[in-house]
């Protein structure tokens, strides 16, 4: 993609002014998605995304350059304008790169760009069907299929030359139930840092069935109250509410800008003494997974909180510096048209040593949240809210009425402290999140847990 | 960057050759560059230049697509994809390619005097817009300003002889600020978004994101229950966006739009007037054709409560037996060709915003949402979003109100509508003045 003599040249042209340090990023990214919309394919599209980003900083001042004209005298020239606005002291003469080294946590069996791609219409029908077959009351379909081979080059002024290839792919099934007046939808995204054979390890009838399901059972169901209530929010896509809540308020974009209420606080108590929270960028072959970050740091296991203390953040190598620590292999763009900032990978709740059942028998009065949907946040207020797709009202400890539209807000430090019970049944899930550097793969995870008095926004 | 008539020509050979009927290409480049400033001093600078092509052409029935952002690419290779991408595709699901409109309005979207902007006045501008806020109130702690200026350019040239080139270009301008007491934390923003940069008071926008910032500290809930609600400019435009697509033809055709079928019926109060105007000199989403090549022009979509049109491009209008209403436009040059709304704007009503408020004499101004990419389900309607803003009592706005939710249909919603302010407001393409809404449901304490 780069010659390492074109990458030395650009890489001394961007700190010919003397800024302290310069990375470049390459990628190449074959993408491949087809979309099935009531059982039809409605489009099928595919293409090539490649280009290059060139970072320049010196102190707290960073310049960002980038293009997909990738030829040397057009790179050398945005370098050289770069290099203009970022002046500094230091002197480089050359640079030696040194190809880092690091163990894969997975490698794909089936490339996708080997698969028939008749088998990911087949693959999609199976779904769309299943869904139908479920209920007559489900009406509507949508599958979408996406993989993704993305090979990239991090070079920069120190010597660095790290290469990676990240191959994912990533189903979306949709069933939309209809009773003539009312449509409601079920959803899941299930995907991994895999290639084709992630598809035999899932059922997409299954999920499909699940998602009608979930659509059937949303249709007959009332409007949620609303009011403070507490809520027990069941494993995997749960996990949303530590990512908005406390997650995002633990990068050090937000940190160095003292702009989350979680700054200052490293071994303070944070959340309740049960709670411990990690994020894991190296669970072999998971959607949220990287093998190396896109500043060329490998990944690593995070405790971000251990027994309700406050132990660390997610950091990148500019804002890192800023608060003086190391960075954390946390370091994510969604492609080469993004600075990259610290981000999340795979995050959860460890799992706790309650019983599911026992959560549940011990609620008087509440929510059960079955199912999640997406969330955000605003990291210096810690104000979060996220979208609940399939709840019931628990009462006297049993799982009642299904309700619908149900919106959790709250403050992250408050949520935390409130958090009264952890099961012990962990699971993450598949999501996307969106921030400065971009919209990025990541899993979200948690076991059953309960919260205490939280705002629930319904409809009644 | 690249040499486009001689991609076009390779191509379009190649294409015919191996059995494709109508093609198409279609190129856009971008560039853009913005400075950021933080505490009095720049802190990041960024430049932009890129681009690609998308072919699409019509293989047994079916289109095909492939995109690439590198003409460093074997032409073979994009035709054979495409034609794979052909293949799987459903035949009865047909895209058009076409000879374009007989005429096409002009519009003024490109401004010379945007060229002519340097860095240097860039960071002088995001450096006023900080120091206004700060120099505001004392609570008040930047978190960063940002100004910015681009430009685009898409070309569509296919086999039928249509032949489209259109650029624009744009500023923006941004400042985040949060205001601090008592371990409360309010952080805000404002946006100018437009292409003339004489329009821009960086002062004003500064001073503006401050106050959001400073009045809004020291937040409440409210209990709750059902209450009217007067939903700010930003909060409706914001709401309305988020619902776009239940405008769109093709949704209603899937199934995904309870629209279907509805036009000509009443479904909102007869007060609302919601246009969809791509010929505005200056918009956001201003152009003289869309991606398919079909002259823009201003519509109607709702008028006086009652749905005129859907919105169409050549496939949806060719199913329902009308004509393309100009809204066929691709998300970027590598997507399909999908249907997307152009300047979408609530028509302004005649009172003012104050005057609103004292009709509506109890209840809430709504200022901000949050979680509508969650919390709002377009197949249903139904949303419940996290809100913030501020009491009314006896006709005016008194103390600030956080940490509760607004609920609703959004279809419901349309026919609750009771009053319609004068501050029009366009917040990039969809615009709208305060809205008052009767009966929506409030979570809180």
């Amino acid at each position: 993609m780069i010659s390492k003599k074109t990458a030395e040249a650009v890489l001394l042209c961007a700190v010919s002014r003397g800024a302290e340090f310069a990375e470049l990023f390459v990628e190449n990214n074959a993408k491949n998605s087809v979309s099935l919309v009531n059982g039809k394919v409605e489009s099928a599209n595919s293409g090539i995304d490649r280009g290059c980003g060139i970072r320049i900083i010196n102190k707290e001042r960073t310049v960002y350059v980038y293009t997909n004209n990738m030829a040397e005298d057009n790179l050398l020239r945005l370098a050289s304008e770069g290099a203009e606005a970022i002046h500094g002291n230091t002197k480089l003469k050359n640079i030696v790169f040194s190809a880092m080294q690091y163990d894969k946590l997975y490698t794909p069996e089936i490339m996708p760009d080997s698969v028939k791609k008749s088998d990911i219409v087949d693959m999609l029908k199976t779904g769309s069907n299943a869904a139908y077959g479920y209920n007559k009351l489900i009406t509507q379909t949508r599958m979408g299929y996406t993989d993704s081979c993305r090979n990239v080059i991090i070079a920069n002024t120190e010597g660095l030359w790290a290469e990676d290839e990240r191959v994912r792919t990533r189903i979306a099934v949709s069933a939309v139930a209809s009773d003539g007046n009312e449509k409601q939808t079920g959803y899941f995204g299930p995907g991994a840092l895999k290639g084709f054979e992630f598809y035999d390890t899932i059922s997409i009838e299954d999920i499909a069935k699940e998602a009608a399901r979930s659509a059937v059972t949303m249709l007959g169901a009332g409007n949620c109250p609303s009011g403070k209530m507490s809520v027990i929010m069941d494993n995997g896509f749960g996990g949303v509410i530590f990512h908005e809540a406390c997650g995002h308020g633990l990068e050090a974009a937000a940190i160095s800008k003292n702009a989350s209420v979680f700054a200052g606080k490293i071994g303070q108590k944070i959340a309740c003494e049960r709670l411990t929270a990690i994020d894991d960028g190296t669970i072999p072959g998971s959607w949220g997974s990287i093998n190396i970050d896109d500043e060329g740091v490998k990944s690593r296991k995070n405790i971000l909180i251990e027994n309700g203390i406050l132990k660390g953040y997610m950091t990148d190598r500019y804002n890192g510096g800023l608060i003086g620590m190391e960075p954390t292999g946390s370091s994510r763009r969604e492609s080469y048209k993004f600075m990259p900032v610290s981000r999340m990978t795979n995050t959860y709740i460890a799992p706790g040593t309650d019983k599911k059942e026992d959560i549940i028998a011990d609620t008087e009065y509440g929510l059960y949240a079955r199912y999640m949907g997406g969330g955000s946040v605003d990291p210096a207020s810690g104000d979060f809210n996220f979208a609940v797709n399939e709840a019931y009202i628990v009462r006297n400890g049993k799982i009642c009425e299904p309700v619908r539209g149900a919106t959790l807000i709250g403050k992250g430090s408050d949520v935390l402290l409130n958090i009264d019970r952890i099961s012990d049944n962990l699971a993450l899930a598949e999501g996307m999140c969106g921030a400065s550097s971009g919209s990025i793969p990541v899993c979200v995870g948690q076991p059953m847990i309960r919260v205490q008095n939280i705002t629930v926004g319904g409809r009644e | 960057m690249m040499d486009i008539d001689a991609l076009k020509k390779q191509l379009f050979e190649k294409a015919r050759k191996k059995g494709f009927e109508d093609c198409e290409l279609y190129y856009s480049e971008n560039s853009h560059s913005s400075v950021s400033v933080y505490k009095g001093k720049l802190e990041k600078y960024q430049n932009s230049q890129t681009g690609g092509f998308c072919f699409r052409g019509s293989y047994n029935g079916s289109m095909g697509y492939y995109f690439s952002e590198t003409t460093d690419i074997d032409i073979d290779s994009v035709i054979d994809n495409a034609m794979a991408n052909a293949d799987i595709t459903d035949t009865d699901n047909k895209e058009f390619i076409s000879e374009g409109s007989k005429s096409y309005s002009s519009v003024k979207i490109y401004n010379d005097a945007l060229n002519g902007l340097t860095v240097e006045q860039k960071l002088e501008t995001a450096l006023e817009m900080e120091r206004s806020a700060l120099d505001y109130d004392k609570r008040i702690r930047p978190e960063r300003a940002s100004v910015s200026t681009g430009e685009g350019s898409v070309y569509i040239a296919n086999t039928k002889g249509l032949e489209l080139s259109e650029k624009r270009n744009y500023a923006l301008a941004s400042v985040s600020v949060m205001a601090e007491e008592n371990g409360n934390t309010k952080s805000k923003y404002e946006l100018f978004v437009g292409n003339d940069i004489e329009d821009l008071d960086p002062a004003g926008l500064g001073i503006s994101a401050a106050k959001k910032a400073v009045s809004a500290l020291g937040g409440s809930p409210v209990k709750s229950g059902s209450m009217n609600i007067i939903l700010s400019n930003e909060v409706f435009a914001d709401i309305l966006g988020c619902f776009l697509p239940v405008f769109y033809a093709e949704e209603a055709h899937k199934g995904f739009s309870v629209l279907k079928d509805k036009t000509g019926e009443r479904i909102a109060s007869d007060i609302l007037t919601i246009r969809d105007d791509p010929l505005i000199d200056g918009g956001f989403a201003s152009c003289s054709f869309d991606s398919e090549g079909t002259a823009s022009y201003g519509k109607n979509v709702i008028e006086n409560g009652v749905l005129k049109t859907l919105l169409y491009n050549l496939k949806s209008a060719a199913r329902d037996n009308v004509r393309s209403t100009g809204n066929g436009f691709k998300a970027s040059f590598k997507s399909a060709v999908m249907t997307s709304a152009t300047n979408f704007f609530v028509e302004k009503g005649n009172k003012t915003l104050d005057e609103v408020m004292k009709k509506t004499g109890e209840g809430l101004f709504i200022t901000d949402v949050a979680g509508l990419h969650s919390g709002a389900d377009r197949i249903s309607g139904d949303f419940s979003l996290a809100a913030e803003g501020f009491r009314i009592e006896n006709g005016v706005i008194t103390s600030p109100v956080d940490q509760i939710t607004i609920g609703g249909n959004f279809y419901d919603m349309l026919n609750n509508i009771t009053a319609i302010a004068d501050d029009l407001k366009f917040f990039a393409s969809v615009g709208s003045p305060s809205v008052a809404v009767k009966n929506m449901t409030v979570g809180g304490l």
